[in-house]
Protein backbone atom coordinates (compact mmCIF):
# COMPACT_ATOMS: atom_id res chain seq x y z
CA UNK A 1 0.00 0.00 0.00
CA UNK A 2 2.70 2.51 1.22
CA UNK A 3 4.39 1.52 -1.95
CA UNK A 4 1.64 2.62 -3.71
CA UNK A 5 1.11 5.42 -2.66
CA UNK A 6 4.41 6.76 -2.79
CA UNK A 7 5.05 5.86 -6.19
CA UNK A 8 1.75 8.27 -6.59
CA UNK A 9 3.54 11.36 -5.17
CA UNK A 10 5.65 12.23 -8.53
CA UNK A 11 2.18 13.00 -9.73
CA UNK A 12 1.14 14.87 -6.98
CA UNK A 13 4.36 16.75 -6.56
CA UNK A 14 4.78 17.34 -10.24
CA UNK A 15 0.99 18.91 -10.64
CA UNK A 16 1.42 20.69 -7.84
CA UNK A 17 4.44 22.59 -9.35
CA UNK A 18 3.03 23.02 -12.60
CA UNK A 19 0.33 24.90 -11.63
CA UNK A 20 2.57 26.99 -9.27
CA UNK A 21 4.90 27.83 -12.23
CA UNK A 22 1.64 28.59 -14.54
CA UNK A 23 0.77 31.58 -12.50
CA UNK A 24 5.10 32.26 -12.43
CA UNK A 25 5.12 32.40 -15.95
CA UNK A 26 1.59 32.62 -17.84
CA UNK A 27 0.33 35.30 -15.06
CA UNK A 28 0.13 39.07 -16.55
CA UNK A 29 0.27 40.25 -12.81
CA UNK A 30 3.34 38.36 -12.40
CA UNK A 31 5.48 41.60 -12.48
CA UNK A 32 3.30 42.99 -9.43
CA UNK A 33 3.16 39.58 -7.70
CA UNK A 34 6.53 39.27 -7.75
CA UNK A 35 7.09 42.86 -6.27
CA UNK A 36 4.44 42.16 -3.55
CA UNK A 37 6.06 39.04 -2.30
CA UNK A 38 9.32 38.26 -0.27
CA UNK A 39 11.74 38.15 -2.74
CA UNK A 40 11.03 42.28 -3.34
CA UNK A 41 13.27 42.53 0.35
CA UNK A 42 15.20 39.43 -0.12
CA UNK A 43 16.69 40.05 -3.23
CA UNK A 44 15.87 43.61 -3.71
CA UNK A 45 13.25 44.96 -6.41
CA UNK A 46 15.12 44.94 -9.03
CA UNK A 47 15.47 41.18 -9.03
CA UNK A 48 12.29 40.07 -7.57
CA UNK A 49 10.72 39.41 -10.78
CA UNK A 50 13.59 37.81 -13.15
CA UNK A 51 14.18 35.05 -9.81
CA UNK A 52 10.32 35.08 -9.42
CA UNK A 53 10.20 33.82 -13.49
CA UNK A 54 13.10 31.95 -12.94
CA UNK A 55 11.75 30.02 -10.20
CA UNK A 56 8.87 29.66 -12.44
CA UNK A 57 10.87 27.84 -14.89
CA UNK A 58 12.58 25.64 -12.44
CA UNK A 59 9.09 24.49 -11.62
CA UNK A 60 7.73 23.90 -14.90
CA UNK A 61 11.05 21.56 -15.98
CA UNK A 62 10.86 19.33 -12.77
CA UNK A 63 7.03 19.30 -12.79
CA UNK A 64 7.39 18.11 -16.34
CA UNK A 65 10.05 15.42 -15.61
CA UNK A 66 7.80 14.47 -12.41
CA UNK A 67 4.85 13.53 -14.20
CA UNK A 68 6.53 12.25 -17.48
CA UNK A 69 7.97 8.69 -17.22
CA UNK A 70 10.56 7.92 -16.70
CA UNK A 71 11.04 7.92 -12.72
CA UNK A 72 14.27 8.64 -11.82
CA UNK A 73 15.29 8.79 -7.83
CA UNK A 74 17.52 11.68 -9.20
CA UNK A 75 14.08 14.16 -10.00
CA UNK A 76 12.60 13.06 -6.55
CA UNK A 77 15.64 14.48 -4.78
CA UNK A 78 15.27 17.51 -6.85
CA UNK A 79 11.78 17.95 -6.10
CA UNK A 80 12.63 16.83 -2.15
CA UNK A 81 15.20 19.72 -2.19
CA UNK A 82 12.74 22.43 -3.88
CA UNK A 83 10.08 21.65 -1.33
CA UNK A 84 12.80 21.66 1.48
CA UNK A 85 13.59 25.01 -0.16
CA UNK A 86 9.89 26.11 -0.22
CA UNK A 87 9.25 25.49 3.46
CA UNK A 88 12.32 27.59 4.48
CA UNK A 89 11.56 30.58 2.31
CA UNK A 90 8.10 30.85 3.26
CA UNK A 91 9.25 30.48 7.05
CA UNK A 92 11.96 32.55 6.64
CA UNK A 93 9.38 35.11 4.84
CA UNK A 94 6.71 35.01 7.63
CA UNK A 95 9.44 36.06 10.08
CA UNK A 96 11.00 38.44 8.10
CA UNK A 97 8.63 40.08 6.28
CA UNK A 98 5.01 39.09 7.57
CA UNK A 99 2.98 41.55 5.16
CA UNK A 100 4.38 40.19 1.90
CA UNK A 101 2.28 37.85 -0.28
CA UNK A 102 3.42 34.09 -0.72
CA UNK A 103 2.57 34.51 -4.42
CA UNK A 104 2.74 30.95 -4.53
CA UNK A 105 -0.26 29.53 -6.68
CA UNK A 106 -2.20 32.65 -7.46
CA UNK A 107 -1.57 36.21 -8.10
CA UNK A 108 -4.06 36.81 -5.18
CA UNK A 109 -2.36 38.31 -2.86
CA UNK A 110 -2.10 36.08 0.27
CA UNK A 111 0.00 36.38 3.05
CA UNK A 112 1.90 33.23 4.46
CA UNK A 113 -0.32 31.71 6.57
CA UNK A 114 -0.05 28.62 8.98
CA UNK A 115 -2.00 26.90 5.77
CA UNK A 116 0.75 27.65 3.50
CA UNK A 117 3.65 26.39 5.53
CA UNK A 118 1.21 22.93 5.90
CA UNK A 119 1.17 23.05 2.11
CA UNK A 120 4.62 23.12 1.91
CA UNK A 121 5.19 20.72 4.60
CA UNK A 122 3.18 18.11 2.64
CA UNK A 123 4.88 18.84 -0.55
CA UNK A 124 8.50 17.82 1.33
CA UNK A 125 6.76 14.80 2.71
CA UNK A 126 5.31 13.39 -0.48
CA UNK A 127 8.43 14.59 -2.65
CA UNK A 128 10.15 12.67 0.66
CA UNK A 129 8.33 9.79 0.58
CA UNK A 130 8.76 9.37 -3.17
CA UNK A 131 12.45 9.83 -3.03
CA UNK A 132 12.72 6.62 -0.32
CA UNK A 133 10.77 4.72 -2.12
CA UNK A 134 10.84 5.09 -6.16
CA UNK A 135 8.58 3.42 -8.04
CA UNK A 136 6.30 5.07 -11.64
CA UNK A 137 2.69 6.21 -10.84
CA UNK A 138 1.17 5.09 -14.44
CA UNK A 139 2.14 1.20 -13.49
CA UNK A 140 0.96 2.00 -9.65
CA UNK A 141 -2.58 3.15 -10.91
CA UNK A 142 -2.94 0.92 -13.45
CA UNK A 143 -2.77 -2.35 -10.49
CA UNK A 144 -4.90 -0.14 -8.24
CA UNK A 145 -6.76 1.88 -9.59
CA UNK A 146 -9.74 2.30 -7.18
CA UNK A 147 -7.49 2.82 -4.08
CA UNK A 148 -4.61 4.69 -6.42
CA UNK A 149 -7.71 7.08 -7.46
CA UNK A 150 -9.03 7.58 -4.14
CA UNK A 151 -5.60 8.52 -2.58
CA UNK A 152 -4.83 10.99 -5.47
CA UNK A 153 -7.74 12.55 -4.79
CA UNK A 154 -7.51 12.77 -1.33
CA UNK A 155 -4.00 14.60 -1.66
CA UNK A 156 -5.85 17.00 -4.25
CA UNK A 157 -8.27 17.38 -1.52
CA UNK A 158 -5.51 18.39 0.84
CA UNK A 159 -3.86 20.58 -1.02
CA UNK A 160 -6.49 22.91 -2.25
CA UNK A 161 -7.55 23.13 1.78
CA UNK A 162 -4.40 24.08 2.43
CA UNK A 163 -4.21 26.70 -0.42
CA UNK A 164 -6.05 29.98 0.98
CA UNK A 165 -5.71 31.40 -2.42
CA UNK A 166 -8.44 29.08 -3.66
CA UNK A 167 -10.63 29.87 -1.08
CA UNK A 168 -12.82 32.02 -2.88
CA UNK A 169 -13.42 29.40 -5.31
CA UNK A 170 -14.58 26.93 -2.92
CA UNK A 171 -15.14 28.51 0.91
CA UNK A 172 -16.62 31.54 0.56
CA UNK A 173 -19.10 30.45 -1.92
CA UNK A 174 -20.18 27.66 0.43
CA UNK A 175 -20.02 30.22 3.15
CA UNK A 176 -22.06 32.46 0.87
CA UNK A 177 -24.31 29.45 0.96
CA UNK A 178 -24.69 28.90 4.60
CA UNK A 179 -25.25 32.41 5.08
CA UNK A 180 -28.24 32.29 2.87
CA UNK A 181 -29.95 29.48 4.54
CA UNK A 182 -29.04 30.52 8.08
CA UNK A 183 -29.31 33.93 7.36
CA UNK A 184 -27.40 34.93 10.70
CA UNK A 185 -27.48 38.44 10.51
CA UNK A 186 -30.99 39.32 10.19
CA UNK A 187 -32.95 40.72 13.08
CA UNK A 188 -31.96 44.55 13.16
CA UNK A 189 -34.48 46.86 13.52
CA UNK A 190 -35.17 50.59 14.53
CA UNK A 191 -34.03 54.16 13.35
CA UNK A 192 -29.92 54.06 14.23
CA UNK A 193 -28.97 56.65 15.52
CA UNK A 194 -26.44 57.49 12.52
CA UNK A 195 -29.55 57.71 10.16
CA UNK A 196 -30.51 60.88 12.46
CA UNK A 197 -27.41 62.40 12.34
CA UNK A 198 -27.21 61.68 9.02
CA UNK A 199 -30.89 63.76 8.58
CA UNK A 200 -29.42 66.96 10.64
CA UNK A 201 -26.09 67.19 9.17
CA UNK A 202 -28.06 67.47 5.88
CA UNK A 203 -30.58 69.82 7.13
CA UNK A 204 -30.55 73.63 6.73
CA UNK A 205 -30.50 74.07 10.68
CA UNK A 206 -27.42 72.48 10.45
CA UNK A 207 -25.88 74.22 8.43
CA UNK A 208 -26.79 77.99 10.02
CA UNK A 209 -25.94 76.59 13.82
CA UNK A 210 -22.73 74.49 12.93
CA UNK A 211 -20.27 77.32 13.82
CA UNK A 212 -21.50 77.30 16.91
CA UNK A 213 -21.18 74.02 17.77
CA UNK A 214 -18.20 72.37 19.65
CA UNK A 215 -18.34 69.02 20.15
CA UNK A 216 -20.05 65.89 18.75
CA UNK A 217 -23.10 64.55 19.76
CA UNK A 218 -23.61 64.25 23.23
CA UNK A 219 -26.70 62.83 24.59
CA UNK A 220 -29.98 61.84 22.75
CA UNK A 221 -33.50 60.59 23.60
CA UNK A 222 -36.53 59.81 21.87
CA UNK A 223 -39.76 61.48 22.74
CA UNK A 224 -42.98 60.35 20.78
CA UNK A 225 -42.51 61.15 17.33
CA UNK A 226 -39.67 63.01 18.22
CA UNK A 227 -35.57 62.38 18.25
CA UNK A 228 -33.57 64.97 20.17
CA UNK A 229 -29.79 65.13 19.44
CA UNK A 230 -27.85 67.35 22.14
CA UNK A 231 -24.32 68.82 21.25
CA UNK A 232 -22.11 71.31 23.33
CA UNK A 233 -22.62 74.56 21.71
CA UNK A 234 -20.79 77.97 22.40
CA UNK A 235 -23.12 81.02 22.04
CA UNK A 236 -21.10 84.33 21.97
CA UNK A 237 -18.63 82.99 24.63
CA UNK A 238 -21.56 81.12 26.96
CA UNK A 239 -21.75 78.16 26.63
CA UNK A 240 -24.86 76.54 25.65
CA UNK A 241 -26.34 73.25 24.51
CA UNK A 242 -27.85 72.90 20.69
CA UNK A 243 -30.56 70.40 20.62
CA UNK A 244 -32.03 69.34 17.08
CA UNK A 245 -35.62 67.70 17.22
CA UNK A 246 -35.79 65.52 14.14
CA UNK A 247 -39.26 63.37 13.65
CA UNK A 248 -38.97 59.93 13.98
CA UNK A 249 -41.32 59.12 10.84
CA UNK A 250 -40.06 62.24 7.97
CA UNK A 251 -36.80 61.37 6.89
CA UNK A 252 -36.75 64.88 4.92
CA UNK A 253 -33.69 67.50 6.46
CA UNK A 254 -35.87 70.19 5.95
CA UNK A 255 -37.94 68.63 9.21
CA UNK A 256 -35.21 69.17 11.44
CA UNK A 257 -35.75 72.13 14.13
CA UNK A 258 -32.78 73.06 16.51
CA UNK A 259 -32.83 75.84 19.10
CA UNK A 260 -29.82 77.04 21.44
CA UNK A 261 -30.25 76.75 24.93
CA UNK A 262 -28.02 78.93 28.05
CA UNK A 263 -26.50 76.40 30.01
CA UNK A 264 -26.50 78.81 32.48
CA UNK A 265 -30.01 80.36 32.65
CA UNK A 266 -32.12 77.92 30.54
CA UNK A 267 -32.82 80.59 28.36
CA UNK A 268 -33.50 80.03 24.45
CA UNK A 269 -30.75 81.86 22.33
CA UNK A 270 -32.10 80.88 19.37
CA UNK A 271 -34.88 78.48 17.75
CA UNK A 272 -34.85 77.66 14.41
CA UNK A 273 -37.55 75.69 12.72
CA UNK A 274 -37.30 73.87 9.48
CA UNK A 275 -37.24 76.42 6.48
CA UNK A 276 -39.27 73.55 4.15
CA UNK A 277 -36.81 74.92 1.34
CA UNK A 278 -33.36 75.49 1.14
CA UNK A 279 -32.06 79.03 2.07
CA UNK A 280 -30.58 81.24 -0.78
CA UNK A 281 -31.14 82.86 -3.96
CA UNK A 282 -33.84 80.98 -5.83
CA UNK A 283 -34.44 80.54 -9.72
CA UNK A 284 -38.11 80.88 -10.49
CA UNK A 285 -38.35 79.92 -13.75
CA UNK A 286 -41.83 81.69 -15.16
CA UNK A 287 -43.14 80.35 -18.91
CA UNK A 288 -43.28 83.00 -21.24
CA UNK B 1 -32.27 61.44 37.27
CA UNK B 2 -34.83 64.15 37.90
CA UNK B 3 -32.65 66.72 36.88
CA UNK B 4 -31.89 64.91 33.83
CA UNK B 5 -35.64 64.88 32.67
CA UNK B 6 -36.19 68.31 34.02
CA UNK B 7 -33.38 69.24 31.36
CA UNK B 8 -34.60 67.37 28.69
CA UNK B 9 -37.95 68.69 28.86
CA UNK B 10 -36.87 72.19 28.29
CA UNK B 11 -34.06 71.75 25.81
CA UNK B 12 -37.03 69.22 23.91
CA UNK B 13 -39.57 72.92 24.64
CA UNK B 14 -37.15 74.83 22.98
CA UNK B 15 -36.91 72.66 20.28
CA UNK B 16 -39.91 72.63 19.70
CA UNK B 17 -41.09 75.73 20.95
CA UNK B 18 -41.68 78.97 18.44
CA UNK B 19 -38.75 80.90 16.45
CA UNK B 20 -36.71 82.93 18.79
CA UNK B 21 -34.41 85.35 16.40
CA UNK B 22 -31.38 86.42 17.51
CA UNK B 23 -31.48 90.03 16.36
CA UNK B 24 -31.68 90.81 19.90
CA UNK B 25 -28.38 88.48 20.73
CA UNK B 26 -26.41 89.50 18.01
CA UNK B 27 -25.49 88.27 14.24
CA UNK B 28 -26.65 85.01 13.84
CA UNK B 29 -24.25 84.96 10.42
CA UNK B 30 -22.43 81.98 9.79
CA UNK B 31 -19.27 84.49 9.53
CA UNK B 32 -19.84 86.36 12.42
CA UNK B 33 -18.68 83.30 14.41
CA UNK B 34 -16.13 81.89 12.11
CA UNK B 35 -14.82 85.94 12.46
CA UNK B 36 -14.64 85.00 16.38
CA UNK B 37 -11.64 82.24 15.98
CA UNK B 38 -9.48 82.37 13.43
CA UNK B 39 -8.05 79.28 12.36
CA UNK B 40 -4.22 78.61 14.38
CA UNK B 41 -3.17 75.47 12.38
CA UNK B 42 -0.26 75.99 10.04
CA UNK B 43 -0.42 74.14 6.78
CA UNK B 44 1.50 70.46 7.49
CA UNK B 45 2.06 71.04 11.13
CA UNK B 46 0.48 68.75 13.68
CA UNK B 47 -2.60 70.25 14.84
CA UNK B 48 -2.39 71.40 18.74
CA UNK B 49 -6.11 70.84 19.18
CA UNK B 50 -5.73 66.79 18.95
CA UNK B 51 -4.55 64.20 20.81
CA UNK B 52 -5.10 60.04 20.14
CA UNK B 53 -3.07 57.93 21.99
CA UNK B 54 -4.13 55.16 25.75
CA UNK B 55 -5.21 56.23 28.54
CA UNK B 56 -2.84 54.78 31.67
CA UNK B 57 -4.09 56.99 34.42
CA UNK B 58 -7.67 58.56 35.07
CA UNK B 59 -7.61 60.97 38.09
CA UNK B 60 -10.94 62.92 38.98
CA UNK B 61 -11.80 64.08 35.20
CA UNK B 62 -7.91 64.30 33.66
CA UNK B 63 -7.31 61.77 31.23
CA UNK B 64 -2.97 61.16 31.28
CA UNK B 65 -2.72 59.29 27.45
CA UNK B 66 0.50 58.11 26.18
CA UNK B 67 0.58 59.01 22.21
CA UNK B 68 1.59 56.49 19.62
CA UNK B 69 4.83 58.59 19.53
CA UNK B 70 5.35 58.05 22.89
CA UNK B 71 3.93 61.66 23.71
CA UNK B 72 2.54 62.11 27.00
CA UNK B 73 -0.79 63.86 27.15
CA UNK B 74 -3.08 65.02 29.88
CA UNK B 75 -6.57 65.64 28.76
CA UNK B 76 -9.40 67.06 31.05
CA UNK B 77 -12.94 66.32 30.34
CA UNK B 78 -15.66 68.78 30.75
CA UNK B 79 -19.21 69.40 31.53
CA UNK B 80 -19.45 69.84 27.70
CA UNK B 81 -17.37 66.90 26.38
CA UNK B 82 -18.60 64.48 24.02
CA UNK B 83 -17.68 60.65 24.92
CA UNK B 84 -18.26 58.50 22.30
CA UNK B 85 -17.49 54.87 22.95
CA UNK B 86 -19.75 52.73 20.52
CA UNK B 87 -22.08 55.60 20.74
CA UNK B 88 -22.41 58.77 22.74
CA UNK B 89 -21.92 57.59 26.73
CA UNK B 90 -20.98 59.01 29.59
CA UNK B 91 -17.54 59.41 31.24
CA UNK B 92 -17.99 57.04 33.88
CA UNK B 93 -17.91 54.26 30.89
CA UNK B 94 -14.14 55.51 29.86
CA UNK B 95 -11.69 52.49 31.30
CA UNK B 96 -7.79 52.41 31.73
CA UNK B 97 -5.91 50.74 28.95
CA UNK B 98 -8.52 52.45 26.32
CA UNK B 99 -7.51 54.31 23.20
CA UNK B 100 -8.73 57.38 22.52
CA UNK B 101 -8.74 60.26 19.91
CA UNK B 102 -9.79 63.23 21.26
CA UNK B 103 -10.31 67.03 20.24
CA UNK B 104 -10.63 70.05 21.71
CA UNK B 105 -8.64 73.14 22.98
CA UNK B 106 -5.24 73.64 24.65
CA UNK B 107 -5.18 75.13 27.81
CA UNK B 108 -2.11 77.47 28.91
CA UNK B 109 -0.51 74.57 30.73
CA UNK B 110 -0.94 72.20 27.60
CA UNK B 111 -3.70 70.66 28.43
CA UNK B 112 -5.92 69.51 25.73
CA UNK B 113 -10.07 70.49 27.61
CA UNK B 114 -11.87 68.64 25.37
CA UNK B 115 -14.70 69.41 23.32
CA UNK B 116 -15.10 65.46 21.74
CA UNK B 117 -13.58 62.06 22.87
CA UNK B 118 -14.09 59.03 20.84
CA UNK B 119 -12.99 55.98 22.97
CA UNK B 120 -11.65 52.80 21.63
CA UNK B 121 -12.90 54.21 17.62
CA UNK B 122 -11.18 52.28 15.00
CA UNK B 123 -11.98 52.64 11.05
CA UNK B 124 -10.98 49.57 9.10
CA UNK B 125 -11.13 48.56 5.37
CA UNK B 126 -11.63 44.73 5.06
CA UNK B 127 -13.02 41.73 3.80
CA UNK B 128 -15.81 40.21 5.08
CA UNK B 129 -14.43 36.69 5.69
CA UNK B 130 -17.46 34.60 6.77
CA UNK B 131 -20.28 35.38 8.97
CA UNK B 132 -21.89 34.15 12.00
CA UNK B 133 -25.12 34.65 14.45
CA UNK B 134 -24.55 38.65 14.94
CA UNK B 135 -21.07 38.12 14.05
CA UNK B 136 -18.68 39.35 11.18
CA UNK B 137 -15.03 37.74 10.30
CA UNK B 138 -13.55 40.45 8.84
CA UNK B 139 -10.23 40.13 6.58
CA UNK B 140 -7.81 42.73 7.10
CA UNK B 141 -4.56 42.42 5.06
CA UNK B 142 -4.56 38.93 6.37
CA UNK B 143 -5.32 39.54 9.80
CA UNK B 144 -8.51 37.88 11.08
CA UNK B 145 -11.16 40.30 13.31
CA UNK B 146 -13.72 39.78 15.02
CA UNK B 147 -16.93 42.23 14.41
CA UNK B 148 -19.43 42.28 16.87
CA UNK B 149 -22.96 43.14 15.37
CA UNK B 150 -24.47 44.86 18.57
CA UNK B 151 -27.98 44.95 18.34
CA UNK B 152 -29.64 48.75 18.44
CA UNK B 153 -26.80 49.98 17.95
CA UNK B 154 -24.83 48.70 14.83
CA UNK B 155 -25.96 50.10 11.53
CA UNK B 156 -25.00 50.01 8.14
CA UNK B 157 -24.84 51.77 4.81
CA UNK B 158 -25.82 50.87 1.46
CA UNK B 159 -24.23 52.56 -1.19
CA UNK B 160 -24.03 55.66 0.58
CA UNK B 161 -28.28 56.03 1.52
CA UNK B 162 -29.51 56.71 4.64
CA UNK B 163 -28.17 54.21 7.70
CA UNK B 164 -30.35 51.51 8.31
CA UNK B 165 -30.26 48.96 11.39
CA UNK B 166 -30.60 45.94 8.58
CA UNK B 167 -27.19 44.24 8.67
CA UNK B 168 -28.53 41.13 6.61
CA UNK B 169 -27.64 42.81 3.24
CA UNK B 170 -23.77 42.27 3.96
CA UNK B 171 -22.22 39.08 1.54
CA UNK B 172 -19.12 37.08 2.27
CA UNK B 173 -16.66 38.03 0.03
CA UNK B 174 -17.70 41.80 -0.08
CA UNK B 175 -15.16 44.81 0.84
CA UNK B 176 -16.56 46.69 3.86
CA UNK B 177 -15.88 49.54 5.42
CA UNK B 178 -16.42 49.07 9.44
CA UNK B 179 -16.15 52.25 11.92
CA UNK B 180 -16.30 50.29 15.90
CA UNK B 181 -14.96 50.28 19.10
CA UNK B 182 -11.75 48.02 19.93
CA UNK B 183 -11.97 45.69 22.73
CA UNK B 184 -8.48 46.49 23.72
CA UNK B 185 -5.49 44.27 23.11
CA UNK B 186 -7.47 41.79 21.66
CA UNK B 187 -8.67 41.28 17.98
CA UNK B 188 -11.87 42.32 18.38
CA UNK B 189 -14.78 45.43 17.85
CA UNK B 190 -17.74 46.07 18.15
CA UNK B 191 -19.73 47.35 15.27
CA UNK B 192 -21.14 51.03 14.76
CA UNK B 193 -21.52 51.45 11.12
CA UNK B 194 -20.64 49.47 8.42
CA UNK B 195 -20.30 51.11 5.10
CA UNK B 196 -21.13 48.40 1.94
CA UNK B 197 -22.43 48.48 -1.04
CA UNK B 198 -25.47 46.22 -1.51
Amino acid sequence: MIDMIAALQPLVVGAVLIWSARVKLLNRHAATVARRSALAPLLGEDRALPAYRLLGGIELSLGALLVLPPALRLENTAATALAVGFLAYLTYARRTAPTSSCGCLSSRPTPVSGRSLGRAGLLVAAAGLATLLPGGWPAALADRPLAGGAALLAEAVAVVALSPELDAAWLLPLRRLRARLTNPLRGGSGLPLLATVQQVQLSDSYRRVAPLLRSDVREHWDDGEWRFVGHAARYQGRPATAVFAVPLVDGEPEAVRVAVVDDATGQTLLALAGTGRPAGPRLDVVPA
Amino acid sequence: MPQTLDRRRLLATAALGGVVGATGLGSLAPEAAFAAEPATVEPGAPDPNFVEGRIGKISGHLLLVTGSDTVLHSIRITDGTSIWKLHPTTFDQVAIGDGLYARGVRLPDGTLAADSVWVNIVNLHAHIAAVGRNLLHLDHKGQRIVAHVVPGRSAAVYNGTPAISDLSLLRVGRHVQVLGAWHPDTNEIDIATVYAAA
